[in-house]
């Protein structure tokens, strides 16, 4: 048997009344989300499953770069789900996955540089997906949020413009804006860890059977590292999509 | 100098075209009005003066020289722009004075308020509060502190009540009389009548009519 807090493969069967409970609910209420909710919950089951599969093959078989593969499959999809909050925009898709590559690069690069994590595929890979997933929201928001500022803000941009200003000078005070909403959120949580919510991998590492005090230790380097991609991923999505809004003749798109 | 030269202009915008082949002189030192009715393609027209869009075929000149030759941020401060409605960007009217002239010194921004009609204690307004005469007036005086050659006026009245368009006009008037280059879109046959000295007339993106205001038919009830 493995550790106690573990659940067995029969634990993740019976977990499955409670999704048997959320659907009744849903039904009994006439939600109409009954449906929805049981793919949701088919669909992260699967995923799930197909996911650790990959990993154990990773895990035994690939090596470190087989890993980086991994990660690098991440950042790609992570730039199709980001660029899609930034409709509107040239190249969206681009600008997002090149900005969650810049900050996932530059991450992993120094915490594996400065030796703070082990350069194996069961610490690059897990850590990297959350290196990713934060560089993810916080490129999607400030992508959604510089078209919507572009939209709404038209007339003062052009307006700067028409005195002589260049284009980032009279876009300066709309991407000032735009990064401090992007990066509120990340803020926010950064400062409230541990108080309101013992973050996931804390939270993980703990029901594993691991110390909290060496769990804390790991908490502290994971948000360390996911305010540095938040802030990375935003301000190079910041940058290269202000790139894509205005012509070589600082004319704005 | 400031002579602005179209040669066989066009805009395209998403298939459709919005100026079709304009070719037509602005006059230094005189008011030119760009007059037609809605849709005419009179504010594409005007855009192009200080490249904040570029024509899809065709070349403007200034002073003969193509304007994609040109740095355009020296352009942009040689041909000022003044909008439909104002657009104030700054918190206070010491500051959006100083957007496209940050070493504009306090006496040189006193000035500016008086030419374009406001009094001197504006200077330590705050922009929100400011009435559309108002801010008007405002973004006049921003223009004129970046020292502009040429101003493109693109209805600069039409967004106010008609005393504060009154107002307004009477300054842009004083200005003009200074021999600055002006070019203006007004849907107004008055106001054309009070401020130009030239008009160009298109119609569905064409050049129908030019020459002096007062043999131009558009403008003397005749278009």
């Amino acid at each position: 048997m493995s550790s106690p807090a573990v659940p067995e493969w029969t634990g993740v069967a019976l977990s499955v009344s409670l999704v048997g409970l959320a659907v009744l609910i849903a039904w009994r209420q006439r939600l109409g989300l009954a449906r929805e909710i049981v793919i949701a919950g088919v669909r992260a089951g699967v995923q799930l499953f197909l996911v650790g599969a990959v990993l154990l093959f990773l895990f035994k078989h690939a090596g470190l770069p087989g890993g980086f593969a991994w990660l690098a499959v991440m950042v790609v999809i992570a730039g199709q789900v980001a660029g899609r909050r930034g409709k509107g925009l040239r190249h969206s898709r681009y600008v997002a996955t090149a900005a969650v590559a810049i900050a996932a690069a530059v991450t992993m690069g120094v915490l594996m540089a400065f030796g703070v994590i082990q350069t194996t595929p069961r610490v690059v890979v897990p850590v990297g997906g959350m290196v990713v997933s934060g560089s993810m929201a916080a490129t999607g928001v400030t992508l959604s949020r510089m078209v919507a500022e572009v939209r709404g803000q038209r007339a003062a941009i052009e307006a700067r413009l028409s005195l002589g200003l260049s284009a980032a000078a009279a876009f300066a005070p709309h991407r000032r804006e735009l990064l401090r909403t992007a990066l509120i959120p990340t803020l926010d949580s950064t400062k409230v860890v541990g108080l309101i919510s013992l973050p996931g991998a804390m939270t993980g590492l703990i029901l594993a059977g691991v110390s909290p005090e060496v769990a804390i230790r790991y908490q502290i380097v994971v948000m360390y590292m996911l305010l540095a991609a938040a802030v990375m991923a935003a301000l190079a999505a910041a940058e290269l999509g202000q790139r894509m809004l205005f012509t070589a003749a600082q004319q704005l798109r | 100098m400031s002579r602005f030269d179209l040669r066989e202009v066009c805009v395209r915008r998403e298939g459709h075209l919005i100026i079709d082949r304009v070719t037509a002189t602005i006059a230094p030192g005189r008011c030119t009005a760009l007059v037609g009715p809605s849709g005419a393609g009179k504010t594409t027209l005007l855009r192009l003066f200080n490249r904040l869009d570029d024509p899809s075929t065709g070349t403007v000149l200034l002073d003969g020289a193509p304007l994609d030759t040109l740095d355009v941020l020296a352009l942009r401060r040689r041909v000022g722009l003044v909008g439909q409605r104002p657009v104030l960007v700054s918190a206070s009217v010491r500051e959006e004075l100083r957007v496209g002239a940050p070493h504009l010194t306090d006496d040189e921004a006193l000035g500016l308020l008086k030419r374009v009609g406001l009094p001197a204690e504006f200077h330590e307004r705050p922009t929100e509060g400011l009435s559309g005469g108002e801010g008007q007036r405002v973004c006049l005086a921003r223009t004129l502190a970046v020292g502009p050659e040429v101003l493109l006026l693109d209805e600069p009245t039409s967004a106010l009540d008609p005393e504060a368009a009154a107002a307004v006009e009477d300054t842009l008037c004083a200005l003009l009389s200074g021999g600055l280059t002006a070019i203006l879109v007004s849907h107004s046959a008055a106001q054309v009548q009070r401020m130009a000295d030239d008009a160009l007339v298109l119609r569905k993106g064409q050049l129908v009519e030019s020459g002096p205001v007062a043999g131009v038919r558009y403008v003397n009830g005749g278009g």
